[in-house]
């Protein structure tokens, strides 16, 4: 197992975006990454409705979808595949359901945003029900995808290659990512993504730095950003083992 | 009908943030522009979804 050099760009404050740079990976790898945070690491989704009344506007299905994409905290190794989880909701209107009316059996678990409207109930309306969430992965369903627009770029470098011609066109050159300046990583956003407000009058020349990467993370709330991101390392470890197994002879 | 529970396009949940959208809009009278960048709104389909949404529950209900 190799090492990895990581270094963190920016992080929210509740852990559900993060911004990093990985150093020493292979373009297959860090696609790899991506693809495992998007597919391969479940989430407990709610999957299965018991409908003890329903009295509002909307049918069940359509409370049923709504439910299932209200995301719920997923403690990373703590539920099997296909284990499930019962939470319960009861509201009586004039009022409206929200995710946060969702009581659930297993502490651990619990909608992972508050403030989700389910639907709204009006006078003498009801909503009872008891809900099975399940732990599945994103291939299935993408209500049990954890990340949410997961992606990453090369880290790039400018290399100043000489001053602009008296006449030379003054065409905006924008970058878009993080670039490395003398071992300091320099998001674009601080000079406006364009790089002649950093390097006025100069003719500069952006290349990729070899093998590393710079991934932006955002993840539904189900678990945080970094707790997703070793999840998904963990389970192409884990896939690469089952694969070396089952080759052997 | 009800606002989505996520974005269409990435599934970012955006039905967290729409009723605080639409109190500081319809009448705190803020530029909803502005209200999206706190909210933490960013890529445009996600602003979509909460710009282009109208609540139809109050009209569909006396039907049912």
């Amino acid at each position: 197992m190799s090492e990895f050099d990581v270094e963190f760009i920016d992080r929210s404050e509740d852990d559900r975006d993060a911004r990093f740079v990985v150093r020493g990976v292979t373009p297959a790898f860090a696609n790899g990454i991506r693809r495992a945070m998007i597919a391969d690491v479940p989430t407990l989704s709610i999957d299965e409705l018991r409908v003890i009344e329903n009295s509002s506007v909307m049918f069940d299905e359509m409370i049923g979808l709504r439910l299932g994409l209200v995301p719920l905290t997923t403690p990373p190794g703590e539920f099997e595949e296909g284990e499930t989880v019962t939470l319960a909701l009861d509201v009586q209107g004039p009022a409206t359901a929200y995710s946060g009316d969702l009581v659930s059996a297993d502490g651990m678990v619990a909608p992972a945003d508050e403030n989700v409207p389910i639907i709204d109930l009006k006078e003498s309306q009801r909503l009872e029900l008891e809900a099975e969430a399940v732990l599945d992965h994103g291939k299935t369903h993408a209500k049990h995808q954890g990340g949410v627009a997961v992606g990453y770029r090369h880290l790039q470098t400018v290399e100043v290659v000489g001053d602009l011609g008296e006449f030379a066109d003054d065409d905006p050159q924008i970058l878009r990512g993080v670039i490395e300046e003398d071992g300091e990583l320099v998001p674009t956003e601080e000079f406006g993504n364009d790089l002649r407000n950093r390097y006025p009058g100069k003719e500069v020349r952006v290349e990729d730095v070899p093998g590393a990467f710079v991934f932006d993370v955002e993840t539904d709330g189900s678990m945080s950003a970094p707790e997703l991101v070793l999840e998904a390392v963990d389970s192409l470890y884990a896939r690469a083992d089952e694969l070396e197994e089952a080759v052997q002879l | 009908m009800m606002i989505p529970v996520r974005c269409f396009t990435c599934g970012k949940v955006v039905g967290e943030h729409w009723e605080e959208f639409k109190q500081r809009t319809k009448e705190g009278d803020e530029n909803p522009a502005d209200v999206l960048d706190e909210l933490g709104v960013d890529r445009p389909c996600c602003r979509r979804m909460l710009v282009s949404h109208k609540d139809l529950v109050d009209i569909v209900a006396p039907y049912q």
